[in-house]
């Protein structure tokens, strides 16, 4: 084993399964421990977790706070953690974000809070262990082992159509990364056809030009299990139906950091191994990226529930990441980046705002409400900054991510970038339409009179979401700065790699099939060793 | 011919027979409350086989019948590990619900020498025999509840298919041997290698013989005696014959195919094939509809065979491995999810998917095991399931194959959704019966046992793996 | 004089017999009896192929008593089972005992 000093990114990924055992030892009719303990290990891992992001090395793209063993090498696996800029902010977000869905859950959730908070450690390590993974099969197994306890979550303490939404995010997701799989097994192979090595390792695994013919059939297949994830726009309608019915909790962590993991798969795995295809599919999925925004915008603004209008504007939010993403230059990527990180504290937030107030009211139908800024100023204003964030105004993260993604869609096609800037319009017209019917006007209803404003706990946890919106959208440096290195570096393998690709490929004796790679007298001594 | 007996390499199967004949004898001498101390006794027996297993030689006797290797110590360990833990799964059972416990016992340690022999069997003749020595023992355990319509039916069921296809077998057999002149599989793929051998007799031969094997695998389309005897058998029982025999047909299967017939691979790969592809869609497709949870699991175990025949048609090293690994994975996954039907059966007299609501809440621990052990057989990590499944695929792709493996991680999200709906019934329903199920020290031990196995390769596989990893190269 | 053809072609259709009376019979008795053709059918293989192929090693011929050996044996349980449904149940025809669906 091998690894650059103390191994904090195991120690942060395992640090929940500790509290599960803790969880565990606990009797189960003793909630308010089994709360604080849930509560104060996700607190201790967001704190361990600041390290990575102040002691980042902003000079260099290679992976830091490295952790390499063998782990099954029969199969070339290996135990293989490292973090670069993008996963580092992908991790700080899920430990930054757990704590607070932990935290706000302590009223939410009130029967087997013994089991949901087992089912929400497990998760953080599900997560985590998949922005932390640079081997292939070691992610594929953080990808799968997230489902369930996501599962459990939605299915036992969601809405009233749980178990619906439930088996079909599961089934989605599962389906989506079967053939990733196959994609996976696929290349390993195919590694070893070129380099006579068996390995995993994300960073051995590319080392060599793929066919293009090749290169589109795996980019497809892990591109189907990241867009379900994402969602994509026709791969998307698990996404309503799962945040709607899962619980307050389980929303954001879905919103925030599961989405993600979708757009994180593209960033560090299609891009790097399959440029040529990349190239091949910009076209397609700039476009669904744009037809998703803008189906979601116009689908969330006909909705009547508050929530799954937070749903919808997710898939709107997360087409303008994937824009961003396969923009394929700098301002684009760093803006997807940042974008993502945005979308998770926004929507995330906004998710907290809609539980709070479906705790009081027990209803998050539109027209239930109105004139509430009356009634529960405090909330109101929380709710205002951060739908202001969610649309993007100047001095919200929200800005800067969307400025980023359109400047660098601009760059590489005007036309898409004119098509998603009416994304940013319908946003601001799906979502002031709301806060105006929820919070202005009279108060028409009476149990609307009653509410309470926030208490010291939602205060102390939407708190550091708004500090966020504000400080990214005035100061975003300290972000860009740390992920520059690795989207310049990304950039420059895809283009590097695309261009000696496309070299390779006009010289047609070089060209190898799928027929010929597969044909089993090539690969008889693959078994003697 | 000079003598070539060295019972050395016999002294597991020897004890194993001398313990099972010890089992029926002391039945005898015992009073009714002593017998389900014999359970005890048999596993006993059977660790100290698998000690003698361990420690005895490798090599070939009795003019090369038998045969000592890793490949067939491998076996046995599988053998061993289902039969004790379907014995520690039995014991309250029978107590409460069979009579003639020496009998039972007895048999299935019968069984077990039986699949002992079949793992080392060298030549079609001890192949033969020694199947029908597993076989009979488990027509009568199948049979075992005499006064249950049930059971008698079921038995009666598997004797018929059971003879059936050993018929055919043996025809199949006796065909090769015409063809081939001699019975050992090492004669066999001489003759193959030195003559070429295509002709319609012989295909029909490797088509009645996969016939006959199929039965013992319950592989589509000789997969129809499945579910009804495994709803019917004593749960037990049942459990043993979804991995013991199974992995007892897949054995005899990788030695003939593998180890005689292997240089006609084009042959009868395409036969494999369509039997995998058809297992795979029908067993996890009709599973879908079950309502009883012996019969959910009766399909299930058909897709099983359908993924482990995917490795199959690749006919390498890693073919092999991912075989025995996926047969040790299986293990531990499926007796661990029917213990947990027996122990549920055992208290509620039940083996519907509804009666299973609500189980959460009267035993967090049954529901948890059970929901690990679905999950391991769909293959999600960090369950064992998944290094097995991966391993399968992986010997499949390596030498082309894709679309077979395709369709076998599609199927598995189909296995997920039937997998997922017993879930449901434990975790998001509620039954009318809210009455905590006590675990009783036995069973708890026995789930627990196939839990640590589950999770520990899933999570660490490589012990299991290196020990296997030298079945491969006697083969070939 | 009987060549290997002949032994094989009355194999072959006692075989085919067997298969049928397994499929058409509702008698258990009689459907035992048509899996006994089977296995006889087999063992005129064993022995027309010893006698024609090897004549001076016995396998086939040793085949064959083993497989008349575990031919008995299956019938003994065959039997046993039979006897059982009919003493506690009153049933000896397959088609009665359908509780389960196939």
């Amino acid at each position: 084993m091998y690894s650059e000093g103390f191994p904090i990114l195991s120690l942060i990924t395992y640090l929940p399964l500790l509290g599960v055992l803790l969880i565990l030892l606990i009797d189960k009719e003793n909630i308010g421990t089994i709360r604080m303990v849930a509560l104060l290990i996700a607190v201790l891992n967001f704190i361990i977790s600041l390290p990575l992001f102040f002691l980042h090395d902003v000079s260099t793209h290679h992976f830091q706070f490295v952790e390499m063993l063998n782990w099954i090498p029969a199969l070339g696996v290996s135990y293989y953690f490292g973090i670069d800029g993008i996963s580092m902010l992908m991790v700080i977000l899920t430990t930054f974000l757990t704590p607070l869905a932990i935290w706000s859950s302590f009223s939410a959730i009130t029967e087997r809070v013994k089991g949901y908070m087992i089912s929400f450690l497990l998760l953080e390590t599900g997560m985590l262990g998949v922005f932390v993974s640079l081997d292939l099969v070691l992610f594929f197994i953080f990808w799968e082992a997230m489902l369930f306890p996501m599962y459990f979550i939605i299915g036992i303490w969601g809405g009233p159509r749980r178990i619906y939404a439930t088996v079909k995010f599961v089934l989605f997701t599962m389906a989506g990364s079967a053939l990733m799989l196959v994609a996976i097994l696929f290349l390993y192979f195919l590694n070893y056809y070129y380099t006579g090595v068996y390995t995993f390792n994300l960073q051995e695994l590319g080392n060599f030009p793929i066919a293009p013919n090749i290169q589109l059939w795996l980019f497809a297949a892990f591109a189907l299990a990241f867009a379900i994830k994402v969602p994509m726009f026709p791969f998307h309608t698990w996404l309503p139906d799962a945040h709607v019915e899962a619980p307050t909790a389980g929303s954001v962590i879905l919103a925030a950091v599961l989405l993600k993991m979708g757009t994180y798969g593209f960033l560090r795995f299609c891009l790097p191994l399959f440029p040529h295809a990349v190239y091949e599919f910009m076209p397609a999925i700039s476009i669904l990226a744009i037809i998703g925004i803008i189906y979601g915008a116009m689908v969330a603004m006909v909705q009547k529930d508050v929530k799954s209008l937070v749903a919808y504007s997710s898939v709107s939010h997360l087409g303008f990441v994937m824009l961003g993403i396969f923009a394929l230059n700098v301002q684009g990527l760093e803006g997807g980046i940042l974008q993502m990180i945005n979308h998770g504290i926004s929507t995330g937030a906004l998710f907290l705002l809609v539980g709070m107030l479906y705790e009081r009211r027990h209803t998050r139908l539109i027209a239930d409400f109105g004139g509430l800024s009356k009634v529960v100023p405090v909330f109101a204003v929380a709710f205002m900054i951060i739908t202001l964030s969610s649309i993007g105004l100047p001095g919200t993260n929200g800005f800067v991510g969307e400025f980023l993604i359109l400047l660098g869609t601009f760059k590489t096609n005007a036309t898409y970038a004119v098509l998603a800037a009416t994304g940013v319009i319908l946003a601001a017209i799906y979502m002031l339409w709301m806060f105006q019917r929820v919070m202005f006007g009279e108060v028409t209803k009476e149990e609307n009179k009653k509410l309470t404003d926030l208490n010291l706990r939602e205060k102390l946890i939407l708190l550091p979401l708004i500090l966020l919106v504000f400080y990214i959208g005035f100061y975003p440096k300290p972000l860009l700065v740390r992920m520059e290195a690795s989207v310049e570096h990304l950039l420059d393998t895809v283009n590097k790699k695309y261009r000696v690709e496309s070299i390779e490929q006009n010289n047609q004796d070089k060209k190898i099939t799928i027929a010929e790679i597969v044909n089993p007298e090539k690969n008889e001594g693959t078994h003697d060793e | 011919m000079n003598v070539q007996i060295d019972l050395s390499l016999l002294y597991p199967h020897l004890f194993l027979l001398i313990w099972a004949l010890l089992i029926f004898a002391i039945d005898f001498f015992m009073t009714e409350d002593n017998r389900p101390s014999l359970g005890y006794l048999s596993i006993v027996g059977l660790i100290i086989t698998a000690i003698l297993s361990f420690a005895s030689d490798k090599g070939t006797t009795f003019w090369g019948a038998f045969r000592a290797d890793t490949f067939s110590l491998s076996f046995n360990i599988i053998f061993i590990g289902s039969a004790i833990l379907t014995i520690a799964s039995a014991i309250d059972f029978v107590k409460d619900r069979l009579k003639h416990h020496g009998e039972f016992y007895g048999l299935i340690l019968l069984s077990t020498l039986g699949m002992m022999f079949l793992a080392s069997s060298s030549d079609l003749l001890s192949l033969y025999v020694s199947l029908e020595l597993a076989t009979i023992a488990l027509f009568v355990l199948v049979a075992f509840m005499k006064r249950d319509l049930k059971s008698t039916e079921s038995g009666l069921k598997y004797l018929i298919l059971g003879a059936a296809s050993s018929a055919i077998l043996v025809y199949g057999i006796s065909l090769l041997y015409g063809l081939t002149g001699t019975l050992t599989f090492a004669g066999i793929a001489e003759q193959l290698n030195t003559s070429f051998m295509g002709g319609p007799l012989f295909i029909l031969s490797i088509i009645l013989i996969i016939a006959g094997l199929s039965f013992k695998l319950a592989a589509v389309p000789f997969h129809m005696w499945c579910p009804d005897v495994y709803e019917g058998a004593p749960t037990p029982v049942t459990a043993y014959l979804s991995v013991a025999s199974k992995a007892a047909g897949l054995a005899a299967m990788i030695r003939i195919f593998f180890e005689g017939l292997h240089s006609s691979a084009a042959e009868w790969i395409p036969l494999i094939l369509t039997i995998s592809a058809l297992a795979m869609v029908l067993g996890n497709v009709v599973a879908v509809r079950q309502h009883n949870i012996k019969r959910l699991l009766a399909y299930s175990s058909i897709a099983q065979i359908g993924y482990i025949l995917v490795a199959f048609i690749a006919v390498s090293e890693l073919a092999t491995t991912s075989m025995i690994l996926y047969m040790i994975v299986y293990m531990f996954a499926n007796i661990g999810a029917f213990i947990v039907v027996i122990t549920f059966y055992n208290r509620s007299g039940s083996d519907e998917i509804i009666a299973y609501a609500g189980l959460s809440k009267r035993s967090p621990f049954l529901a948890i095991s059970m929901v690990i052990f679905l999950l391991s057989l769909v293959g999600i990590p960090p369950m064992a399931g998944f290094v097995g499944k991966f391993y399968l695929f992986a010997a499949a792709i390596q030498k082309g194959y894709y679309w077979i493996v395709v369709l076998g991680v599609l199927t598995s999200v189909i296995s997920l959704y039937y997998y997922m709906m017993v879930a449901y019934q434990m975790y998001f329903k509620s039954g009318d019966d809210n009455s905590r199920i006590k675990v009783n020290p036995t069973l708890a031990v026995a789930i627990l046992i196939a839990l640590a196995g589950t999770l520990f390769i899933g999570v660490y596989p490589e012990p299991v793996l290196s020990a296997i990893s030298g079945a491969s190269v006697t083969l070939f | 004089m009987a060549t290997l053809e002949h032994y094989l072609i009355l194999s072959a259709i006692l075989f085919c017999i067997g298969v049928f009376g397994l499929l058409s019979r509702r008698n258990a008795v009689g459907i035992l009896m048509s899996i006994e053709l089977m296995f006889n059918s087999a063992n005129i293989n064993f022995v027309a192929f010893s006698k024609f192929i090897n004549p001076d090693i016995l396998t086939g011929q040793i085949f064959s008593v083993f497989v008349i050996a575990i031919a008995a044996a299956e019938a003994a349980v065959g039997l046993a089972i039979v006897v059982l449904l009919y003493r506690n149940f009153d049933i000896v025809n397959i088609d009665k005992i359908n509780f389960m669906k196939w």
